[in-house]
């Protein structure tokens, strides 16, 4: 809605900047297209003023220069000059209509308006009045009359008209600003919702019929490439499942016989040993279909997650303690560097703790020559993500399988088959930390010695309650 | 104890492979009365005429799911479930021990992982309590009474705090591996219990006063620096 109240502003500024300039533009066309004309020579007044000047008293008669006469002869005007009496003493191409004497009442009517419906324009002259006539119908005459007040107060006046005409045209583009917008709002709701991926469904009538249309279509594809991308991935994930499913049965048979035989006195020592290593590679392949399972349902969301509160450091103690509790063998050195212990996560417990053993894990599997393993927490500067590192100082991964080495092994990215491992340990690890809005960063370390794995979570911004200490 | 190798174990299981295999475990282990049964219906039947007092489910049957299966059989007769699955989903697990199963053991399974969940079910809903009484234990001179929470020492007798004898509880429960220093004040003072570290540093202080000959040099209950703690112990019961 922010975004709509924002155009509608606009529109109104930009409204009335419009206008303001039409009012302006108008007052510069009023003074030079219109009142340009009647300042010219050819003017009523100008030409009386020149015939005026060009009749000149000669031996008792009256000479029009020529200048005054084409003038006339251009406008197709006709003069005479009245002499104190009344009489006209001068005339120039005078219709047969115009009587030759005036009294006063005839001067007074026609100075004002017309002479016999010609419209004539009178002048001072030495010898008396010089009156030129137009054809009939040529020309408009009006009479101004003005109170002094009212002069005086035309500025005000003027401005009340301005601020009129901007009222007026608020409220013109308000009006025609908010019909706009109510076509717009849902558009602009639809484009939104296109890219929250949400179905879009609108009225395809009124002038954004096109557009709105266009728009319902594009929601349509979307909806439906999404649907078939979740369908596709769901068929994949349940197509795993259902491998390992049918892998668990025959491999319980060959895990239970396996071990029994293991177990059997009349068994020979070696063919004892034979079923121990049937077992124990039945117990690799158990684990297998189980990460198989575990890495296609986070690679398609379809894993659950019992999220809690949870401190990573913890989990890194935990995780150090199992492998110093299961016999972790000299060669290995591992440490703890725990740093912001208080700091909590919003994870499941039993992933995370998955995710840190596999780094650990992997650190043992390709060092088999020994290697000092570290177990770092520590806060981000800006103190809104939460990181665990697993480092070691080992042989480390060529810096160009570090970024295929988190694909999955079926990938297409992926071309080089792990010869360690079953190369799920790694891939697992991304998907875990990207499950919980995290990620997994490998690096290798100083020297291109040994492996950096960095886990990075966002923080939970919760407060922990500090229990009382009893 | 010999009394739970009478009892009737039920096993339903889809796969005549399976359900072999877990009688000749059972029977290997001095089970002798035991039922079987491919689908839900046959199930039911065996339940109504021969009194099994445990049964082992597949979740996938023929005829209906294995949820449903525990629902009629405990309308019938209250008897203690174990699911044995091949979808080792989390949901399904949960949803299993949810509607009132036992145990839950997920497909391949070691024999002896069975037997051992299936003991303990028989014992706990079967067995006399008496069974389940805390272990006393030697220490050195000292000798450990968790049941009634005292260190008999020197022919004195030293008693623990609720706090101490959680602590011993707990490191005993784990013996000769190391328990986080998080884990044993989960034990005490139970979730969300950061920050009792210094505590805890000082309730082990007094379980070596009473559990060691020098507390400044323990042998028994011993600090793994940065990790946590552990106790080497020696039974006596």
């Amino acid at each position: 809605m922010e975004g709509i109240i924002r155009i509608l502003r606009r529109f109104v500024a930009a409204t009335l900047l419009f206008s303001l300039f039409l009012l302006l533009f108008n007052f510069v066309l009023l003074g030079t297209l219109v009142f340009t004309e009647n300042d010219q020579n050819s003017s009523p007044e100008g030409i009386v003023k020149q015939v005026t000047q060009g009749l000149e008293m000669k031996k008792d008669s009256f000479q029009l220069d020529r200048q005054a006469t084409e003038l006339l002869q251009q406008n197709h005007a006709w003069a005479m000059l009245l002499g104190e009496n009344g009489h006209v003493i001068w005339e120039y191409h005078i219709p047969h209509d115009v009587p030759d004497f005036y009294n006063l009442v005839d001067v007074a009517k026609f100075s004002r308006y017309y002479l016999k419906d010609y419209p004539v324009y009178t002048s001072e002259h030495q010898e008396g009045l010089m009156v030129v006539g137009y054809p009939k119908e040529s020309h408009w005459k009006y009479q101004l009359d003005f109170l002094a007040e009212w002069i005086s107060s035309l500025p005000l006046r003027i401005v009340l008209l301005l601020l009129c005409n901007l009222a007026l045209a608020l409220l013109i583009s308000i009006v025609i600003g908010t019909r706009l917008i109510r076509k717009i709002r849902p558009l602009v709701e639809g484009v939104h919702n296109l890219a929250r991926e949400q179905e879009v469904q609108l009225d395809t009538k009124g002038i954004f019929g096109d557009l709105a249309q266009s728009m319902n279509s594009a929601s349509a594809i979307l909806q439906n490439k999404t649907a078939a991308l979740q369908s596709r991935d769901e068929a994949r994930a349940n197509w795993i499942a259902g491998i390992s499913h049918d892998i668990r049965t025959p491999l319980s048979l060959i895990l239970g016989y396996a071990s029994e035989m293991e177990d059997q006195s009349d068994l020979s020592e070696e063919q004892r040993h034979q079923a121990g290593i049937i077992r124990s590679q039945g117990e690799k392949l158990r684990s297998l279909v189980s990460d198989l399972n575990l890495v296609s349902m986070l690679e398609y969301e379809m894993q659950p997650l019992h999220l809690k509160y949870i401190r990573l450091s913890v989990l890194g103690r935990q995780v150090v303690t199992e492998f110093v509790n299961h016999g972790l063998d000299d060669r290995y050195d591992i440490e703890l560097k725990l740093a912001d212990e208080a700091v909590r996560v919003h994870g499941d417990e039993k992933l995370l703790l998955r995710a840190i053993s596999n780094l650990v894990q992997n650190s043992v599997r390709h060092n088999p020559q020994g290697c000092k393993i570290t177990i770092e927490t520590s806060l981000s500067q800006d103190r809104s993500q939460y990181r665990i590192i697993v480092r070691d100082d080992g042989r480390g991964i060529p810096q160009e399988q570090l970024a295929e080495i988190t694909e999955l092994y079926f990938s297409a990215r992926r071309k080089r088959p792990d010869q360690q491992g079953h190369g799920l340990g790694l891939p697992m690890v991304a998907r875990i930390a990207k499950a919980h809005h995290g990620h997994l960063i490998l690096a290798n370390g100083v020297d291109q010695r040994g492996l950096t794995a960095i886990m990075e979570f966002p923080v939970q911004t919760i407060n922990p309650i500090y229990p009382t200490h009893d | 104890m010999e009394n739970l190798k009478d009892k009737k174990i039920l096993i339903v299981d889809d796969e005549p492979e399976i359900r072999i295999m877990i009688e000749r475990f059972l029977r290997k282990e001095g089970f002798y009365r035991i039922y079987m049964a491919g689908d839900c219906t046959s199930a039911l039947s065996i339940c109504r005429e021969g009194k099994p007092d445990i049964a082992i489910l597949d979740v996938m049957l023929p005829d209906g799911d294995g949820f449903s299966l525990l629902s009629s059989i405990k309308q019938l007769t209250d008897i203690p479930i174990l699911f044995l699955s091949a979808r080792g989903e989390d949901e399904d697990r949960l949803l299993g021990l949810g509607l009132g199963a036992d145990d839950y053991i997920v497909k391949p399974f070691l024999p002896r992982e069975l037997v051992l969940r299936l003991m303990a079910i028989l014992k706990r809903v079967y067995s006399s309590p008496v069974a389940e009484r805390l272990p006393v234990f030697r220490l050195g001179e000292q000798t450990i009474d968790l049941e009634s929470a005292v260190v008999h020492r020197n022919r004195k007798e030293l008693s623990l705090t609720a706090k101490e004898h959680a602590i011993l509880v707990k490191l005993y429960e784990n013996q000769g591996r190391i328990v986080t220093s998080d884990a044993l004040c989960q034990a005490v003072w139970g979730d969300d219990s950061y920050g009792y570290e210094n505590t805890l540093m000082v309730h082990v202080r007094r379980v070596r006063e009473k559990i060691e000959r020098d507390p400044s040099k323990p042998i028994h209950l011993l600090t793994v620096r940065g990790l946590g703690y552990k106790l080497l112990v020696k039974e006596i019961r």
